[in-house]
């Protein structure tokens, strides 16, 4: 009885912030268990040292890992993985934000179908998708056999492991990843404010560079991370597209950790890479709050 | 003397499955009489049914006894110790490579002993590793390379055969009675073997080869590919160099290391697919097993040959897991697929060489003819077998990650 004469606002308000906490509570736990734990986990096997066949010893913890990771030797790779992601990330934009902005403005009543279309190849594996592109780029594959159907070429032109195919299968794999969030920016874009700028003599150009592109940054940062950051780490792509040349960080850390059996070295490399990319993102953030906000 | 060797086991088996498959009530009794005092003792009747039955392979029975006998029963004993008692038996449990058993080898044996088999599939061999080293998997049979056999026994994964289970056993060849991975055969029976050489196309590649040379030459730039497989490439470059191929010598190991740093420009990919890069014309010159090359059908012009300085010879095992549930019906297993034709219908459809002397008559004639298979005794004799090298290993991976990163 005395609840009801409570006033409504401050009952709102109340349950509000507790559905709040309530709501918190899986994604805090998600965090919890599925990044702060694993990433625990990691930081204390590379701390440790390997036994004979390959188990993690945790007695006397130290730092030794981290300066063999941190060995010249390792460089070219940690280069590789920061090229083949930069790259990636730049092509899926480029590529990527025309697309968006296409279905945004011309999609009409099949925008649905249309972003549906983009996230199709996500129904078939990864991996399957990667073999297609192995056939596709052999030696005897698809594109040569044109090419030299058509008398263009006698001999093969080498494309299966190379940086161009890893570039190619990793653009491929994350694209999508880039145009679903330039769509929902490009999307939301008030088509009046371009109208106003043509409206005050602006050509199509400027209109895009002064009003459409800044209005679109967050989408393009959040297009840019959701490509960067699993491009960095991939090693299925560089694995199966790329080749003896092509080495990435990540490749690395998979052969220490099945083949070698180094889990402490591969734990050191892991962690750095991890800190690479957060560092970049957080510095990507930091940028974009600046040129936005101002 | 091999069809008689062939009934004899074939009746003993079937004395074996009328007293496991047809008196269920009783099997755990077996087993524990079986732990109790040791499998020679518990499977007297049986021995003694067979002895009667077929006099002309006594001979081999009595040899077994008498050799489970001589070499006491330390194996006997540790073998039943790990037998959990309350464990069914009308289930195996195997985890293989896929495609690598002929197509009647399992429906023959689960309709011979009344067993359910289970198989599972790896398609790469460290997840086996990691699968099975956390206990087991669950799984009784597993089919490890022969070198990594020390290592699992040190490890304590496996369990020793129950040699009294496995009279087909005999039909090894005589180098493969007691490989130097595992003395007598005490863990791990051998199941398939195959060589490690070059492949080239003959269309691509002009000149006749007959040398690891072959992989390090600078006009086929992007043509060569060479294994995936730390082990495998150091064994090319010190082949080349005149070493052991389990040397621990760092001073070899660096002459090999820089070997390995002046092929990779010339290297196209490192792959175990050596298939698919021969197949498709990816590679011109590539390391390969010979036995994959032998499934190279659609390019002719491939051609294999174990170079002049030497080869690798490896072989996968059959072994039972220490925590197996089911140790009867996987030594039974393991002594089906030593079995003469059961043995020969798996070279015949996958391709490589048992180390089944026995099965030789029945093995298709083209797999014998093809030399990446089945190559000449004098080629054979010149092959080096990996050896496990225990924490030396770290020696071959350290430099070998160091050149895959490129540094």
């Amino acid at each position: 009885m005395t609840e009801l004469t409570e006033p409504p606002e401050v009952r709102a308000g109340l349950s509000t912030r507790a559905a709040g906490v309530v709501f918190l509570v899986p994604g805090l736990a998600w965090l919890a268990i599925f990044f702060v734990l694993p990433l625990g986990i990691i930081l204390l096997v590379s701390l440790g040292h390997k036994d004979a066949f390959g188990g993690v010893l945790l007695d006397r913890l130290n730092l030794d890992n981290f300066s063999r990771a941190l060995q010249p030797e390792f460089l070219p790779a940690f280069v590789n993985s920061l090229r083949y992601a930069l790259l990636t990330t730049i092509l899926a934009l480029l590529l990527g934000y025309p697309v968006a902005y296409w279905i945004s403005r011309y999609g009409g009543r099949r925008k649905t179908l249309l972003l549906i279309l983009v996230m199709l190849p996500f129904w078939t594996s990864y991996l399957i998708r990667t073999y297609a592109w192995m056939i596709i780029l052999r030696d005897n594959g698809v594109v040569n056999s044109i090419l030299a159907a058509f008398g263009l070429t006698n001999q093969p032109i080498i494309l299966l492991n190379t940086d161009f195919s890893v570039i190619l299968g990793m653009t491929y794999g994350f694209m999508p990843f880039a145009i679903l969030p330039l769509f929902v920016s490009i999307d939301r874009l008030d088509p009046n404010l371009v109208h106003a700028s043509r409206d005050l003599y602006a050509s199509g150009r400027a209109a895009f560079l002064h009003v459409t592109l800044p209005l679109t940054m967050p989408g393009i940062t959040a297009a840019a991370l959701l490509t960067f950051i699993p491009a960095i780490g991939d090693f299925v792509t560089p694995d199966l597209l790329g080749g003896a040349q092509t080495t990435t960080i990540a490749k690395i850390v998979q052969n220490l950790f099945l083949s070698s059996r180094d889990w402490p070295l591969g734990s050191a490399l892991g962690f750095i890479l991890m800190v690479v990319t957060v560092s970049l993102t957080l510095l990507a953030l930091r940028t974009l709050r600046r040129e936005v906000i101002g | 003397m091999n069809l008689a060797r062939d009934e004899a086991s074939v009746d003993l088996e079937r004395t074996l499955v009328e007293y496991l498959a047809d008196r269920r009530m009783t099997r755990r009794a077996l087993l524990s009489r079986i732990a109790a005092a040791g499998a020679t003792v518990a499977l007297a009747p049986i021995l003694a049914a067979c002895a009667a039955a077929t006099p002309s392979g006594s001979p081999i029975r009595s040899a077994t006894a008498a050799a489970s006998a001589a070499d006491g029963s330390p194996s006997m004993a540790a073998s039943a110790s790990p037998t959990p008692a309350s464990s069914p038996e009308g289930e195996l449990f195997i985890y293989n490579w896929a495609d690598y058993l002929g197509d009647d080898v399992i429906p023959s044996f689960e309709k011979r002993y009344k067993v359910k088999v289970t198989q599972d599939f790896f398609d790469n061999y460290d997840t086996m590793r990691a699968k099975i080293g956390q206990n087991g998997g669950g799984y009784d049979i597993i089919f490890p390379s022969s070198v990594d056999v020390p290592a699992f026994v040190k490890r304590g994964l496996l369990q020793p055969l129950d040699q009294v289970l496995i009279p087909n056993k005999t039909n090894l060849g005589t180098e493969w009675q007691s490989p130097g991975y595992d003395t007598g055969n005490v863990y791990s029976m051998p199941y398939m073997w195959w060589t490690t050489g070059v492949a080239y196309d003959s269309a691509k590649v002009a000149e006749p080869l007959d040398s690891w040379d072959a992989l390090w030459m600078d006009k086929y730039k992007g043509h060569i590919v060479v294994l995936d497989d730390v082990r495998e490439a150091f064994a090319a470059a010190l082949f080349r160099l005149g070493k052991s191929v389990n040397t621990t010598v760092d001073g070899d190991l660096d002459a090999a290391y820089r070997l390995l740093a002046q092929q990779k420009p010339l290297v196209r990919t490192y792959t175990t697919d050596d298939i698919g890069a021969l197949s498709s014309g990816d590679a011109w010159i590539c390391h390969a097993w010979g036995s994959d090359v032998h499934q190279v059908t659609d390019r002719p012009t491939v051609k294999f040959f174990i170079p002049r300085e030497g080869g690798v010879r490896g072989s996968d095992t059959t072994t039972i897991l220490a925590s197996a549930a089911h140790p009867i019906a996987a030594n039974l297993f393991i002594n089906h697929l030593l079995d003469a034709r059961v043995s020969a219908a798996n070279t015949n459809k996958i391709g490589y060489m048992g180390p089944n002397a026995a099965a030789i008559p029945f093995i298709d004639p083209a797999i014998l003819a093809d030399p990446s298979v089945n190559p000449k005794r004098a080629v054979i004799d010149s092959l080096q077998e990996l050896l496990d090298l225990g924490p030396d290993l770290d020696k071959y991976t350290t430099r070998w990650n160091r050149l895959r990163a490129g540094g």
